[in-house]
This record gives C-alpha cells, sequence and structure tokens, in this order.
C-alpha cells in the first residue's frame, strides 16, 4: 500500500512532500510519542502514527527510513517541522482521528506492527 | 566551592511528600551538607519566597527555579536571578497552563510559608504540560534572565532525549542535568562527548531523604545565579568541579577533612591515600601543622551535632566518615595536639561490600589546591606498590590554563595506577 491510500483511508490530508507520498510504499506501522523509544523500534518503512510535532520527528523518521508521519488528534506540526519535512522529502499526514482509531484502521487494512530488528 | 542541588521540590509539587514545606527542604539540605539548593516545583514557584526565607535563617542559599513542562512533555529547568523574576515566569506559565488539579489522582499542592504553616493550596494543573513548545519554554526564561538547563536527561519519561530522541539543534539551552542515577564522568562520555554543553547534578528530590543525593560542586564567590552563569561558561575563574553525591565518596570525606585544616589555620596539609589489596586494606589519612584540638573537642569529634565552623550548622565530616569506615570493618582515629597539628586516620577494609567508592578524587584536589594556593597540599595515592604523588609545584592554579594543567596533572598521575585495582579510577 502506498502512503497515499493510507492517508486517505483515514481521512488524513497530506501536508508535506505529496508526491513523496504517492511513491512510497507502507511496510509496517509503529505508534509512539516517546522519539527515543521511535529511534530504537521503528522500521525502514513504517508508517508512524504520533501526537509529537516538534522539529525532531523529522529527523528520527530519516534517521529510521519512515515512510511517513501521521499526526493525529488534529495537531499541526510546527513550522520548523513542515519546514525540514519538505527538505527531506518525509511524507506528513494531519488527521482529526485518534491515534486509537488511526491504528485500528490501518490494521484492517493490513498494516502491522513488526517486530524492531 | 559550593555544593548545590540544582533541582529540588517543595510541598507545592503534588508528587511531593508533606515535609518537603519550604524550612523541611531547607534542614534536609543541611543534613545532605548543602551549601544551595535550587527550588524547582513544577510549572508553579509559590514556595520560592518561602523557601528564600527559611535559607536565609539557616544559612543555605536558595536559588528560585521552575520545572516546567513543554507542549512535548520535556522538563525543562528554570533557575533564575530572584523571586521577582520567578513570579514573572509564573504568570507567564499559567497562562500556557490548561486544567485543574485533582488532588485524589495527583496530590495535594499545598502553599507554606517558611514556618511550615499552611497558607493555601494551588488549584492548578501543575503536573500536567503547558501549551509552549520547548523552544518557547527556553525563550521564556531568557526573557527573565534565568537559565535554561534540560532535567534529568538521563531519564525516558519527561527527559529531552526520552521524549525528543536527539537535543533539537540550536536549542539554546544552558546546561544538561543528571539524575543521582548518572555519575557526572559517567553523563560528560555519554552524553556531550565533544562538551557541548556544561552538565549539572541534581536529584530531582520530593522527598527529604533524597535531597542532596546527587549535588553540583562549583567554584564560586557566593551561591547565586550570576556566579553560576559564569561557572557555566568556565570564565572568570568559576567553574563546574564535579558533581556526585556529598558525604557519600571517599572522595569528598578527604575534602571535607581537609578543609576543616584549611579552616583552622594550617598551612600543610598531607593527604595520603593508600590501597593494599594482598592486605584487603584502604587507608585515609590525613595530616595537618594546624593549631590542633583541645582535648574536649576532639572528644566530641564525631559527635554529629559538634562544630567548629560557622558555615554549616551540622559538622559533617568525621562523623559520616567514622560510620563509613565502621561500616567496612575498619574505624576512625583522631590524634590532635594543641600547637602541632591533626592527625585524621581512616581504614576500611577494602573489599567489604559496604566500603564507599573512592570516587572523584580530582575534584577534591582541584577545589583544595585552587582555593588554597597559600596552602601546601601534599596527595599520595598508592595501590599495590604503584603510587602516585602530586607535584603542583609551578602550577598556578590561578592563571588562565592552571586549572586544566592541574586537572591534567592529577588525571594523568591517576591515570598510572589504573588498572590496578578496578574501582580506583574516576567513576
Amino acid at each position: 500500500m502506498k502512503v497515499t491510500q493510507a492517508a486517505e483511508s483515514i481521512g488524513g490530508t497530506i501536508v508535506v512532500a505529496a508526491a513523496e507520498a504517492a511513491s512510497r510504499e507502507v511496510l509496517g506501522g509503529y505508534a509512539s510519542d516517546l522519539l527515543s523509544d521511535v529511534m530504537a523500534n521503528s522500521r525502514e518503512g513504517d508508517l508512524w502514527v504520533t501526537m509529537q510535532k516538534h522539529v525532531n520527528i523529522v529527523a528520527v523518521a530519516e534517521l529510521n527510513g519512515i515512510a511517513g508521519i501521521v499526526m493525529v488528534n488534529g495537531r499541526k506540526p510546527e513550522e520548523a517541522a513542515v519546514a525540514q519535512a519538505e527538505e527531506n522529502r518525509i511524507p506528513i499526514i494531519c488527521t482529526d482521528l485518534q491515534a486509537f482509531d488511526v491504528a485500528g484502521i490501518l490494521y484492517g487494512m493490513g498494516i502491522r506492527g513488526r517486530r524492531p530488528v | 566551592m559550593f555544593v548545590m542541588d540544582t533541582h529540588t521540590h517543595t510541598c507545592l509539587s503534588p508528587c511531593a511528600d508533606l515535609d518537603m514545606h519550604p524550612a523541611g527542604l531547607v534542614a534536609a539540605a543541611i543534613c545532605a551538607g548543602l551549601d544551595a539548593v535550587a527550588v524547582c516545583d513544577h510549572n508553579s514557584a509559590e514556595n520560592v519566597a518561602a523557601a528564600q526565607r527559611a535559607g536565609l535563617a539557616a544559612g543555605v542559599a536558595v536559588i528560585p527555579g521552575m520545572e516546567i513542562t513543554s507542549e512535548e512533555e520535556v522538563h525543562i529547568l528554570a533557575l533564575l536571578p530572584d523571586a521577582e523574576a520567578a513570579l514573572s515566569l509564573q504568570s507567564r506559565i499559567y497562562r500556557e497552563l490548561p486544567g485543574r488539579n485533582d488532588e485524589r489522582a495527583f496530590g495535594m499542592q499545598v502553599v507554606a510559608n517558611e514556618h511550615a504553616e499552611v497558607l493555601g493550596f494551588n488549584e492548578r494543573l501543575l503536573a500536567g504540560a503547558t501549551t509552549m513548545t520547548v523552544d518557547g519554554v527556553v525563550a521564556a526564561i531568557h526573557k527573565v534572565d534565568g537559565l535554561a538547563i534540560a532535567a534529568h536527561i538521563d531519564r525516558e519519561r519527561f527527559g529531552i532525549l526520552g521524549q525528543l530522541g536527539i537535543i533539537p539543534a540550536g536549542l539554546p539551552l544552558d546546561a544538561l542535568e543528571v539524575s543521582p542515577r548518572t555519575s557526572l564522568s559517567a553523563a560528560r562520555t555519554a552524553f556531550t562527548p565533544r562538551l557541548e554543553y556544561p552538565i549539572l547534578c541534581g536529584s530531582d528530590a520530593h522527598e527529604p531523604k533524597d535531597v542532596g543525593r546527587a549535588a553540583t560542586f562549583m567554584f564560586l564567590e557566593e551561591p547565586t545565579l550570576s556566579e553560576m552563569r559564569q561557572a557555566l561558561k568556565g570564565c572568570a575563574g568559576r567553574v563546574i568541579l564535579g558533581g556526585g553525591r556529598p558525604m557519600e565518596d571517599l572522595a569528598l570525606h578527604i575534602l571535607d577533612i581537609a578543609q576543616n585544616s584549611l579552616e583552622a589555620g594550617a598551612t600543610l596539609v598531607e593527604i595520603d591515600l593508600s590501597e593494599d589489596v594482598a592486605a584487603d586494606r584502604l587507608v585515609i589519612e590525613v595530616r595537618d601543622n594546624g593549631p590542633g584540638m583541645e582535648p574536649e573537642a576532639l572528644a566530641r569529634a564525631t559527635d554529629p551535632f559538634f562544630t567548629t565552623r560557622i558555615t554549616r550548622r551540622v559538622g559533617l565530616g568525621l562523623p559520616f566518615l567514622a560510620q563509613a569506615a565502621r561500616a567496612a570493618e575498619g574505624k576512625l582515629e583522631i590524634d590532635s595536639q594543641r600547637g602541632k597539628g591533626t592527625r585524621v586516620r581512616a581504614t576500611f577494609r577494602h573489599s567489604h561490600i559496604d566500603r564507599a567508592p573512592v570516587g572523584d578524587i580530582e575534584t577534591t584536589l582541584l577545589v583544595l589546591l585552587a582555593g588554597n594556593p597559600e596552602v601546601e597540599i601534599r596527595f599520595r595515592h598508592a595501590v599495590g606498590e604503584r603510587a602516585f604523588e602530586l607535584d603542583a609545584r609551578g602550577i598556578d592554579p590561578g592563571a588562565p590554563d592552571g586549572l586544566s594543567a592541574l586537572r591534567q596533572t592529577i588525571r594523568q598521575g591517576e591515570a598510572t595506577l589504573s588498572g590496578t585495582v578496578g574501582e580506583t579510577k574516576l567513576h
């Protein structure tokens, strides 16, 4: 599944890097707001579901090869995060849904959490 | 030198013990051998003024502060120049702090005076997060001329590294803080390999027994924020010397005994630290040429409530050292002759599980040498067959690079002993 399709399924808006989102394959999912935890346990190709909107989310996504960031609860990324995501071509999807519902919908579409490597 | 716990709470913090009323905190600080504490309640400074008054009465410096929770749930300590700045920052924080406290869920938030009397209860959700980003919090602290310090970075929850993975590039923090679980030297290696930020040690105490479990040792003229600011930058002779737990490591006991000698007017202090693993013995001996003690004073030297000092209410060094020695099947001996000098000798069983670690000898020596250039201080550390004798002649600690030259000399000397006993290295 592409990031764009995942975004549509949760009624999300792709606010950054729409072109990247269309081409990137989602290989799994990860949900956490502790960025240290995401660095340690997420995997390449994961769609990452989070509340955090600080610019560091882009650095963490870049580091682990995250397919895209889903920002839940109607939150919007900080300006610096948008700029950094544009530069690094990391898709950010904003949705009004909560993390629980987002994970549930994506799970229903076949996306799974994966054990860290 | 000043020993400061840069992170303590009062009963205003919902998670703190009621015994941590402003005067209780100050009393605990005295018992822990601290010269200063920073009062950093969660998102509020309403007990700061009372703590300052309690501190003034007891001779402990109280630095106003606050532990602010950012929107990302990162804890940032604000250390502030005065109570006025604390109130100004507090009004800014209150505008960005939603929610009401639920005492059953989080605990009471007691506003108290310096006489342990309850003045009222804070009804805001002090345990909650503000709506300010971490950048906004740091900017707000700087706006009132405070120091912004990332709290307990060695803890996952609410620590900046746990919450944000890495320290955001360009975030103008003045320092990082580690909790008692991490020693200063370990923290320097782990978190600031390129010395990007100075590191402080704070206890994050929520109850009296934890006050001073970690503290920062600083060379300052007086324990004020402007002096601390200089120490963080390492300018004008002010420096962060080290950190750890006062009165736990043997190195700090040595410092304390030597300071007694210096305060008594000695012009020569000889320190011997001898580790004999074969005989399973560790001996600390400190000799001075000071005025000596009267028999009556000598008899009371290990009484915790006796001291000739005027800077602290409680004489900490010798009673605590006696206790530390006894815990490791050793003993403390004091010989003192009026007009001749004093010799303090503490023995320990080297392998005893309760034998305190040697600790940060480097800091102890730097404090003694740099603080007393007119006194002759000799240091010898023997480990089995090998020994390091410090020769600090020719190094002026007051010179621009004097302190780092001294540090280098001590470090190299101590390094020649490493490998002989596993634990004698700087921790």
